[in-house]
């Protein structure tokens, strides 16, 4: 299958003279997940928002087949001013989708996310779970064939982010994107991706990669499967340095 | 509701005894003969407000510097966020514009009340003049950090969307400045009815508004009416600012500063 994003020999160095990433090659299929782990600060944020375009490489290159990008970041990043509903329709306004499509496909994507009973309230009024929620929604609404996700669930419990854990892979069967998922948790990583990719300290490299042998859709205990286990510890020692590391942080 | 009665009760308390106050202090305080100084509050009323001829003349005062502050207050608005929605579309023309409307804001506009009238006759329009260039500051100035202050974040979901210009200030960076647009028209609400009133003390010519009544009144020795004049200009400029307040917590309902004061215990409830 013809790769949705190629990414070459990446490296980005910030104004500031922090080189964040450093000779980074990624490429991604139409409708594959891959998973990004890595240490604070490596580079991961960077990497998705050159992958999304809004960010220039400082060398290396970038190519997609398709701009069609949906991103979310690691806040809800609602607009306060704007029902729940009303931010959901932004990216098809934004997109110039008809004002119908618009909003039959913000009442699908509502619904898909559980959140048909809140479409009019603001999300100050909701709980940060709902409002991410009301972002994945949002993100959804112009059937997007590549979803950037950084660190989505960070700010959330440990119950929340098992269940949007499984709303997540519940879209992904059904809407079938590519998804790039930068996150924190090697468990998370492993449930929802095919292969884990894991980065070293910044400078951001690609330290290995692990395939993970399970098909979707994923049931929610596959996590306590030895199987499971064994794959965890494989992304777990790639992320500890191979020496005594030189600098601690 | 004990605490609607509260919000009720405690204000007009406070009222009351102010009034309490100033009658004493004009009856039982200060001699018959010094009583100009302050005339007791019914005198006041029965003077000014009931006399059908001295109450056409305040409300004629009134009426011209109330049209010369809510015109500048207009032009003012519409040319401040103009001028902040131009600033805000690029440094170099922040850098080249902002230095002319801190210059605005540290002349002292009245002092310059003479040359307006040189120039543009002592009538409504440099009356009006002089309203706009004191307003205009509050209102640019808020506005510009209003407009500039949008999360990055959200910025950044507008580019990945291929938003232009037109539709980032439309839909994000205009609805997102709204609160700091309003603290800025409420103070220029308040300096333009100021511009209204002491522009028209400065001006000493044309057609009298309430301003010019404050600089006649004394010199008649009409004490009374002195105070029914500073009375009505206060009002109205409490009115425009109320008015404001109103419209502000309309329009921005969703925001953060709406939200019940966290430090009142209670204010939730
Ligand atoms: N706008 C910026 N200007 C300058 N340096 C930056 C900027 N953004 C990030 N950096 C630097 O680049 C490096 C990588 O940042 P990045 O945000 O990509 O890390 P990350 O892997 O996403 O970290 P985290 O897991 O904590 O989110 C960091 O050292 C950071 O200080
Ligand atoms: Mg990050």
């Amino acid at each position: 299958m013809a790769n949705l994003l190629t990414i070459k020999d990446l490296s980005v160095r910030y104004p500031t003279g922090t080189l964040a990433l450093d000779g980074v090659s990624l490429s991604l299929a139409a409708g594959e997940f891959v998973a990004i782990v890595g240490p604070s600060g490596c580079g991961k944020s960077t990497l998705l928002k050159v992958a999304a375009g809004l960010l220039a490489p400082t060398e290396g290159s970038v190519a997609k087949t398709s701009d069609h990008i949906g991103f979310v970041f690691q806040d809800p990043t609602l607009l306060p001013w704007r029902s729940v509903r009303k931010n959901v329709e932004l990216i098809g306004e934004l997109r110039g989708m008809s004002r119908d499509d618009r909003q039959k496909a913000a009442t699908e994507a509502i619904a898909k996310v559980g959140l048909s009973d809140f479409a009019q309230d603001r999300p100050s009024t909701l709980s940060g779970g709902m409002r991410m929620r009301a972002s994945l929604a949002r993100t959804l609404i112009t059937r997007p064939e590549l979803m950037l996700f950084d660190e989505p669930f960070g700010a959330l419990d440990e119950l929340t982010r098992a269940k949007l854990c499984d709303d997540v892979q519940t879209l992904f069967v059904a809407d079938q994107f590519a998804g790039l998922l930068v996150t924190h948790s090697i468990s998370e990583a492993v449930y929802l991706a095919e292969r884990v990719l894991v980065m070293t300290d910044r400078p951001g490299r690609f330290a290995g990669e692990v395939p993970v042998p399970f098909d979707y859709p994923r049931p929610p205990d596959i996590r306590y499967t030895p199987e499971f286990a064994k794959t965890t510890a494989g992304v777990y020692s790639l992320l500890q340095p191979p020496s005594t590391s030189e600098d601690g942080k | 509701m004990s605490r609607r009665l509260k919000d009720f009760v405690a204000p007009t308390g406070v009222f009351l005894l102010a009034i309490i106050i100033w009658y004493l202090i004009s009856t039982v305080v200060i001699d018959e003969g010094r009583r100009f100084l302050l005339p007791p509050p019914d005198a006041v009323v029965r003077v000014a407000f009931l006399d059908p001829v001295n109450l056409k003349d305040l409300l004629a005062g009134l009426g011209l510097s109330a049209r010369v502050a809510l015109t500048g207050l207009v032009l003012a608005t519409v040319i401040g966020l103009s001028l902040a929605t131009v600033m805000s579309q690029a440094r170099w023309l922040e850098k080249s514009l902002f230095p002319y409307a801190v210059v605005l804001q540290t002349v002292p506009i009245l002092a310059l009340v003479p040359l307006f009238g040189y120039w543009f006759g002592f009538g409504f329009e440099s009356r009006v003049l002089t309203c706009v260039l004191i307003a205009l500051f509050p209102i640019v100035a808020n506005a510009l950090f209003g407009l500039q202050s949008v999360d990055p974040a959200l910025h950044q979901l507008f580019s990945l969307h291929g938003a232009n210009r037109l539709t980032r200030l439309w839909k994000l960076q205009l609805p997102s400045a709204l609160p700091a647009i309003f603290t800025g028209l409420r103070i220029s609400a308040g300096a333009a009815v100021i511009g209204a009133v002491v522009g028209d003390f400065f001006f000493q010519q044309g057609q009298p508004g309430i301003g010019q009544l404050i600089y006649i009144y004394p010199r008649r020795l009409q004490s009374e009416m002195l105070f029914a004049a500073v009375i009505l200009a206060s009002l109205f400029g409490l009115a425009v600012f109320w008015l404001f307040g109103l419209a502000s917590r309309r329009v921005t309902a969703w925001h953060a500063s709406q939200e019940p004061n966290p430090l009142s215990p209670g204010g939730n409830k």
